[in-house]
């Protein structure tokens, strides 16, 4: 019994080592394990990136700078600025007032604050845009702060679920040789829509859509925002960015011991509350 | 010794407010303070580089000023190196200070011993000097 079960064992082994290896073709897409109930395929799980989709019209992949060349400021998002409600209006006044004092008014960014959208976009950093069928995944030279534009057709997030960031949600899909990227989602708290003198905050109810083209070299992004709480209807404006082929983004963060070494950003000239 | 010069030239401050972290309405671009003194650090880092310089004033007391500088990405551009300046060196950096009188301003200009200046290089602005 004991030299026939020693004669199994081996057999078993000889054969196991005999046997041809599993035929995997490299091109065919992983099987994703079967998705729990009211989950969404991930923008990254291979059945997503491998879905039958139609060809896009611009491929933005690339790092991207604002275009300022004919306008310097052309960076901020106004003027022109909307017709501020009241509770924008206090903080516009206050900008203004501590400006003349030679003091800075709630400069979070510069308290190492997100800048958020849509000031992220426009800061003087590369961007790096990376385009892939169903999301593009943006990050920015400025403090490697990370965008997503999700593109595989997946509706916002329940508002009960969604967790407010300074980026928000954005769902893109395409128009023609138009990508419409809808954005809410937003904090509303140490976030503003301008910088330097000018304190419009960006509130929950913050609502961004862009139009987003290629013209000629350049990228196109028309913005429309509304923030009922802020201000009155629709605030337009139109950026052109520029490819930059000799830079690529860096790791930039906002350290604990930066703004100890900035003198500046700890200064009586600012106005934090 | 810190010696204020006023009436110097009105810097564009556009491309600092943007690649800066924070705003530069803290610095009065209207005045130039050249400091001369000792490199106490300087930090190569981003999204700022900074000095803290010693600086004797009238009554030969040291007073540590702080200088902030552009990322060095545009120092790198304008010919800076990460050892340009270490601790030890005697210095002459110019500034635009802050508003508020305290001992901090953000950088103009740098002198070596050896007589080379060296500026930052603008933020790309699209424009030709700028690239």
């Amino acid at each position: 019994m004991r030299r026939s079960a020693a004669i199994l064992v081996i057999a078993a082994l000889v054969s196991a080592s005999c046997s041809p290896a599993p035929q995997q073709s490299p091109a065919a897409p992983a099987a994703d394990p079967p998705l729990e109930e009211g989950r969404q395929l991930s923008a990254l799980a291979p059945a997503n990136l491998a879905k039958p989709r139609p060809k896009p019209p611009f491929d933005l992949t690339g790092n991207w700078f604002v275009d300022v060349s004919e306008n310097p400021e052309a960076w901020r998002f106004g003027p022109p600025y909307p017709r501020l409600t009241p509770a924008a209006q206090v903080h516009w006044d206050a900008a203004r007032k501590y400006a003349a004092e030679g003091k800075v008014y709630r400069d979070d960014i510069g308290q190492c604050w997100p800048a958020g959208l849509p000031l992220i976009m426009t800061r003087f950093w590369p961007m790096a845009m990376i385009q892939l069928p169903t999301a593009i995944y943006m990050i920015s030279g400025f403090m490697n702060s990370l965008r997503i534009i999700y593109l595989d057709g997946r509706k916002h997030t329940d508002p009960d679920l969604i967790v407010r960031t300074f980026n928000g949600e954005s769902i893109g899909h395409w128009e023609g040789d138009t990508l419409v990227v809808d954005t809410i989602g937003f904090r509303g708290d140490h976030h503003w829509m301008d910088q330097g003198g000018v304190a419009i905050p960006a509130g929950e109810q913050l609502h961004i859509v862009e139009r987003i083209r290629m013209v000629g070299d350049q990228l196109e992004i028309e913005y429309t925002m509304t923030d009922p709480e802020y201000w009155e209807g629709e605030w337009k404006s139109t950026k052109r960015f520029n490819r930059v082929i000799d830079e690529d983004i860096q790791e930039v963060s906002c350290l604990p011991d930066l703004n100890e070494h900035l003198q500046s950003t700890r200064s009586k000239t600012q106005v934090l509350q | 010794m810190a010696k204020g010069l006023f009436g110097a030239a009105l810097i564009v401050a556009c491309g600092v407010t943007a690649l800066a972290h924070h705003s530069p309405a803290a610095f009065d671009r209207t005045k130039e303070v050249k400091l001369v003194g000792t490199v106490k650090e300087f930090r190569w880092q981003n999204p700022h580089t900074w000095i803290e310089l010693l600086v004797p004033d009238e009554k030969g007391k040291e007073v540590l000023w702080g200088v902030e500088l552009t990322s060095p990405t545009y120092l790198i551009r304008a010919g800076w190196k990460s050892n340009t300046i270490k601790p030890g060196d005697k210095v002459t950096i110019t500034v635009n200070p802050v508003r508020s009188g305290e001992p901090s301003g953000i950088f103009r200009s740098l002198q070596l011993p050896d007589g080379r200046v060296l500026t930052e290089r603008p933020a790309r602005l699209g424009t030709p000097d700028s690239k």
